[in-house]
């Protein structure tokens, strides 16, 4: 709120997280209820959880288990039915520039080149910038990712993965404290994806790991990979957290290297052993 | 600008050089076949012609008086005898006049309709009742509303270009796909911001698409409602045509309209590709 009487200026943009609590994201007993013809219908019931600040959490679970709907609790598209959430301290009732939002289907705007869209977003989110100061960060954030060279694309023109990397410079430029990622390399292949997740941790090393982020995924390597903790959920409907698994392996982690790990395989056994009920399939006889 | 390495350099002028072959050999194609239909047509004409023993004047003879009435398109001597260049002129200026005024009030009508379902609800059944009619039958009431008779034709042509227009508005507007309205939201746009930034690109081209159309069918129109109403148009000069006993200019006169109706399907559809985008 006190944000709102004076203009912030740029570096208070991008400390507006120091001072604050350490927990970045609360979420406190929330359930969300949806409203269907056959009647309520609970996608996620009575979920808490915590993230602390600088945190990397990723929402593991089958499709349909409303990992996406808790994550937009979070992101406050979807206002839960009982419990709240609170972001960086503060209730959340809405989308608010201290969160980024990348979308599962990168969402860009497809008349707007790769600058405008990302100038649209700054220039709604960051009222209080003037033009050039405006232009200035859309610029910086462009050659962040690489993406300066084709910014006068449009999205039409370019691959899935620069799609994303657009839809993730979108959502860094507006400097937000906390980052949420909706799926965001599902529809990418696997080199892509890989290259994606090295990016995506360059720009949060970048920023000194200040930065939470969330992500949901279906994907168990890119989850250990990417994380300190995976949440992984129950499936819907009435869907609740059904484990917390901790990765605990040091970073920078190596591609190539981190497969082997004795920890990472022991992580992975392990999801998997809980997201798979069987994990061959059964006898052709037995199955008749 | 970053100078190019000599190879890549080549490599791209080599590229372009191709494509632009190939464009200009489809586009030699392309006029190739299009002569080749109008070959079968005239030969086509040309047979009707000879089994109707003259009734129906063959290409030859159609070309000699058209030939005479475009060598002097613009005379006037009165009321009932103008150059066919006066009478198309009067048709097309009628057309952009209605169309015009159609467009003015479908393209608002359309997004309201389009952006609120209570409008929709309301109007909806209003204009399911009013599409189906002739434009035609509003010509008595134009007719009594203006007491003239050119305005009456503007005002058919009005009728018949509100409702591809504001079906297709109402359409592009009610079918903003959730995506992009959870960008506006994800984000904070402004009101005006999601009208100029997402509702208006995501609609420019169902809204063209509705112009199309309404040119298209303004363009059939306009001949019967100026064969209905008299004394002006290219629709009367096929009418006088008939009543004078000349085929030829009847011919003439249907080539005429059927250009003029290409060339605005045409340019319509150009303005319409230069408003879509790719997905």
């Amino acid at each position: 709120m006190k944000n709102n009487i004076e203009a912030p200026t740029l570096e208070m943009y991008i400390k507006q997280d120091l001072g604050l609590t350490q927990n970045s994201i609360e979420i406190n007993n929330v359930t969300v209820s949806f409203k269907t013809p056959k009647g309520k219908f609970d996608a996620v019931k009575d979920i808490s959880l915590t993230i602390r600040k600088g945190e990397i959490v990723s929402i593991i679970g089958h499709s349909g288990c409303g990992k996406s709907t808790l994550m937009n609790t979070i992101s406050g598209m979807v206002k839960p039915s009982q419990g709240e959430v609170l972001a960086n301290g503060k209730r959340v009732t809405g989308p608010g520039p201290d969160r980024g939002l990348v979308f599962q289907n990168y969402s860009l705007l497809p008349w707007l080149t790769v600058y405008q869209n990302i100038y649209e977003a700054v220039d709604s989110v960051l009222k209080y910038f003037n033009k050039s100061e405006k232009k200035t960060l859309v610029k910086d954030t462009l050659k962040m990712v690489n993406l300066y060279e084709h910014k006068d694309k449009l999205p039409g023109q370019l691959s899935g993965g620069m799609k994303q990397r657009v839809a993730i410079a979108r959502a860094f430029a507006i400097n937000p404290s906390i980052l949420l990622l909706d799926e965001p390399f599902g529809a990418l292949d696997a080199l892509t994806k890989s290259s994606m997740h090295i990016e995506l941790l360059k720009l949060w090393n970048l920023d000194n790991r200040n930065k939470t982020i969330v992500m949901v995924t279906h994907d168990i390597e890119e989850a250990i990979f990417l994380s300190d903790r995976i949440v992984v959920m129950n499936n819907g409907p009435a869907a609740t957290i059904k484990a917390i698994v901790d990765v605990p392996l040091l970073r920078p982690r190596h591609k190539k290297e981190i497969v082997h790990d004795p920890e990472y395989m022991k992580i992975h056994d392990q999801l998997l052993g809980m997201l798979m009920d069987k994990l061959s399939i059964a006898d052709i006889k037995s199955s008749i | 600008m970053n100078v190019r390495p000599v190879a890549e350099r080549r490599q791209v002028l080599f590229t372009f050089k191709i494509l632009y072959m190939k464009n200009i050999s489809s586009n030699l194609l392309s006029i190739v076949y299009f002569l080749c239909g109008i070959g079968v047509l005239l030969l086509f004409w040309e047979v009707s012609s000879r089994l109707s023993d003259g009734e129906l004047p063959g290409p030859i003879p159609t070309w000699e008086v058209f030939y005479e009435l475009l060598k002097d398109p613009f005379y006037d001597f009165g009321p009932n005898d103008k150059g066919i260049g006066l009478l198309l002129w009067g048709s097309i200026v009628r057309v952009a006049y209605g169309f015009l005024l159609g467009t003015l009030v479908a393209v608002p009508l359309g997004i309201l309709l389009g952006a609120s379902k209570i409008a929709m609800n309301i109007l909806n059944p209003v204009v399911q009742i009013l599409k189906p009619v002739s434009p035609l039958a509003w010509f008595p009431i134009g007719l009594a509303v203006f007491q003239s008779a050119p305005s009456a034709t503007v005002f058919i042509i009005f009728i018949t270009s509100l409702w591809p227009t504001l079906i297709n508005t109402a359409f592009g507007v009610s079918t903003v796909p959730q995506d992009h309205k959870n960008v506006a939201k994800a984000f904070g746009f402004s009101k005006f911001k999601y009208v100029v930034k997402i509702l208006f690109p995501y609609s420019l081209p169902h809204i063209f698409t509705g112009l199309r159309l309404s040119i298209g069918v303004a363009w059939l129109v306009i001949v019967a409602g100026e064969m209905l109403s008299g004394g002006m148009g290219i629709g009367f000069f096929i009418w006088d045509s008939w009543n004078a006993g000349s085929m030829e200019k009847i011919i003439g006169g249907i080539l005429i309209i059927g250009i003029i109706g290409l060339l605005l399907d045409k340019g319509f559809s150009l303005l319409q590709k230069s408003f879509s985008y790719e997905k």
